[in-house]
């Protein structure tokens, strides 16, 4: 902080000291962050990964039994649909709310009148707890009674559609439901990248005669790519775990169509089978950290090129 | 400068100081609220509606006043699978609390093998508890574990065919139906004419969304076709073919006799169900007792049209309801068993057992209570009931149980809902339930 003042003031030695002395101070106060983060998250990681090597189940002794569990999880066509269903979760939503997120961030950046109003009220939906937004948007897909079928046949269409009932239907509900709520977020995170663009480049190109759409891909995105990165990173991991809303809204149905990953760790778990529910887990945190590697990776590289 | 870095570090270091302490005195306030409980209480773990957990904290009020000994309720959720992930988490951690407990019918074999329940034979040998009148099937098939009494049922409940008098009579019928075909048939006729009035109404209602309750439904349905799980010492066979025809049949209630409404897959549990069907939407409806006292509420649409019977069968087969309830059982890490003993005692006591009846409709696990006047003039159907509780069907009193039926109400879900047949369904049911088998069934 006060680092070019004291240069000139204290001799080499000492200063060598004295940054010696800030080292351990500082070591002292990171320690306790340290120590949280290894009780919370560094032992319930190593944890589950050691018992998802042991067949642990409240029913039988615990017995060491190595990678079977890893073994029954690749045979088991119920697991592989849940991963199945979460890839094709994520290939589906996080494009979506990227897009749908860019466009909010860019309208959200004109200067109007009304803009901090619109502000407020797009980040609504993501102020709402995702439990209660999947119970609103069981509300809207109910056979009777439901909003969606309300709408449907004031428009005089006749017959009650059953949204949820159908493999395709039910993920089409997933993902929308999860659209709605998280591409406020994508803007949120773009929007703040967008502020950052120095007006005068907007001015350049004018000069330039570029148009709106040259503006955007030759100085709007590269500009925003850390933030588009950061966003990307954000929502794939937490589609990667998408528990709440498909545990609420379909409850991993019809025929366990939209089971996603945890919801499959999360049911072994309430049925006493820790340690197979744990190997289910150090799958889906692999994938979360392959995934994290990869992002973080292509950031940086990004970050360099651009 | 460097007075003022030292002024600022110092102030660091107070922060820190201060964090640290209140970090610690919160440790050790927290530490100090588990260890004492003053003087020692039992803790009975019980969920529900608020109404119920009224009542179980007058019933506590009385015990205590009756014995002296003290006890805290904890207040559980009203989801069942709340209240199971709640009792696993403190019985495989083996604390000492919660004493006693409520537990489901279909969980009992899992918190059996588990060692976690106090076996309660000493205590009815040493006449602290007693026995004599409870439903003897009930207890046989599920309280008992490898020969011990590991738990006493609170309340029994059974699937029952409840119907609409007023409609059956209007439209020729002078009976409700023996036989699936026959319900079939009249709600086929009584729901065209009805749906000419009202466009939401349905002929049978029943639970089908993917849950425990599609298991018991299926069991009935199965049952009655004289099917159903077949367990062998080290097998378990589902794909036979009076389930395929019973599951089929599930199927086609829907899809092709269109009896049962689209979202029975999707949608249908208890509530869904019963408030469908007092809101005057069907005709028949598959449903618990406890859907009774509510139908014949004052703000009822249905009040005084509804009757109960036990459910259809296929024609050679017989009608099958499907063993439910709750069950009370005492931890095995409980440090206070005598008076967790008297508790689970005074629970089962003819009294309590009564007053649940009055007043929260709960169908009494005594038999004798069936006949008290008062109840008899307050619940004049629990006469007709008594006679369904002498034969239910019990779902597999398996450790491993809850993990097969996870399996069959994803298997028989996609059947209803049109994504599999029944026999590649119950195949592939068959083979997981096996593996599971093989893999817990051994130690």
């Amino acid at each position: 902080m006060a680092r070019p003042d004291e240069s000139h003031s204290a001799p080499p030695r000492l200063r060598r000291w004295r940054d010696w002395t800030e080292i351990r101070t500082a070591t002292l106060f990171v320690l306790p962050v340290v120590a949280v983060i290894a009780a919370f998250v560094l032992v319930p990681v190593i944890g589950t990964l050691v018992n998802s090597f042991y067949r642990d189940v409240t029913i039988l002794p615990r017995r060491f039994i190595g990678f079977d569990h890893y073994r029954d999880l690749w045979a088991s066509q119920s697991f592989r649909q849940s991963l199945w269903f979460t890839t094709m979760f994520i290939v589906a939503s996080v494009p979506l709310e990227l897009a749908l997120g860019m466009i909010f961030a860019l309208l959200l950046d004109v200067r109007t009148v009304v803009r901090g109003l619109m502000r407020a009220c797009v980040l609504v939906p993501w102020a709402v707890p995702a439990a209660v937004s999947a119970r609103v948007w069981q509300l809207i897909y109910a056979y009777n009674h439901g909003a969606a079928n309300w709408l449907l046949s004031n428009l005089g269409i006749s017959g009650q559609v059953n949204w949820l009932g159908s493999d395709v239907g039910a993920f089409a509900a997933v993902v929308l439901a999860d659209v709605w709520k998280t591409t406020p977020f994508v803007a949120i995170i773009l929007l703040a990248n967008l502020q950052a663009v120095p007006r005068e480049l907007y001015y350049q190109a004018r000069v330039d005669r570029a148009n709106f759409i040259q503006t955007f891909f030759h100085v709007t995105l590269p500009l925003v790519k850390p933030g588009i990165i950061a966003a990307l990173l954000f929502r794939t991991i937490d589609a990667l775990r998408i528990f709440d809303l498909v545990y609420v809204l379909t409850g991993g149905g019809p025929g366990g169509s939209t089971n996603s990953v945890s919801l499959y760790a999360y049911s072994y778990y309430l049925n006493g089978s820790f340690g197979y529910g744990s190997a289910a887990s150090v799958v889906l945190f692999l994938m979360a950290l392959v995934l994290s590697i990869l992002y973080v990776k292509l950031g940086r590289f990004r970050a360099e090129g651009a | 400068m460097i007075f003022q870095r030292r002024r600022t570090s110092a102030a660091f270091g107070l922060c820190a100081a201060i964090v640290l302490i209140s970090m610690l005195a919160s440790l050790f306030v927290i530490g100090q609220g588990c260890g004492n409980r003053g003087p020692r209480s039992l803790v009975l773990a019980v969920g529900g509606a608020p109404s119920e957990l009224d009542a179980w904290e007058s019933l506590i009020e009385q015990f205590t006043s009756e014995t002296g000994i003290a006890v805290t309720l904890l207040r559980q959720p009203t989801d069942t699978d709340l209240r199971r992930q709640g009792l696993v988490t403190a019985l495989d951690s083996r604390q000492s609390d919660p004493d006693v407990f409520l537990m489901d019918v279909a969980w009992l074999g899992q918190f059996a093998a588990s060692n976690w329940l106090e076996p309660l034979d000493p205590y009815v040998e040493q006449e602290v508890i007693e026995t004599e009148q409870l439903f003897r099937q009930v207890v046989d098939a599920s309280d008992r574990y490898q020969g011990r009494l590991v738990a006493l049922p609170v309340y029994v409940d059974g699937g029952l065919l409840y119907y609409r008098k007023d409609l059956l009579a209007q439209y020729g019928y002078d009976a409700p139906p023996a036989t699936w075909p026959e319900l079939v048939e009249m709600a086929q006729k009584v729901q065209q004419g009805e749906r000419q009035e009202n466009r939401s109404f349905d002929g049978f209602l029943w639970q089908g969304a993917q849950y425990e309750g599609l298991v018991c439904n299926w069991m009935e349905v199965a049952g009655s076709a004289g099917g159903g799980f077949v367990i062998g010492d080290s097998t378990i066979k589902l794909n036979t073919p009076a389930n395929n025809e019973a599951t089929t049949f599930m199927h086609d209630m829907i899809h092709r006799y269109e009896i049962s409404p689209r979202n029975t897959f999707t949608e249908m549990k208890e509530e869904e169900v019963r408030l469908a069907f007092q809101r005057g939407n069907a005709l028949f409806q598959r449903n618990w007792p406890y859907a009774w006292p509510l139908h014949q509420a004052d703000d009822s649409p249905v009040r005084g049209k509804v009757g109960i019977a036990p459910l259809p069968s296929f024609a050679d087969g017989q009608s099958v309801s499907c063993l439910g309830g709750w069950h009370v059982g005492m931890s095995r890490f409980s440090d206070m068993k005598d008076e967790a003993a008297q508790l689970i005692a005074f629970i089962v006591s003819y009294e309590t057992q009564k007053l649940l009846a009055m007043e929260l409709g709960w169908n009494p696990a005594r038999t004798d209570v069936y006949s008290d006047e008062e109840v008899v003039a307050a619940a004049p159907h629990l006469a007709e009931l008594r006679e369904v509780f002498e034969h239910l069907t019990p779902r597999p009193n398996l450790p491993y149980y809850t993990l097969i039926s996870q399996v069959l109400q994803r298997e028989l879900n996609s059947v209803l809902s049109g994504r599999q047949s029944s026999q590649d369904a119950l195949l592939s049911a068959e083979t997981q339930a096996q593996k599971i088998m093989e893999q817990y069934g051994t130690p």
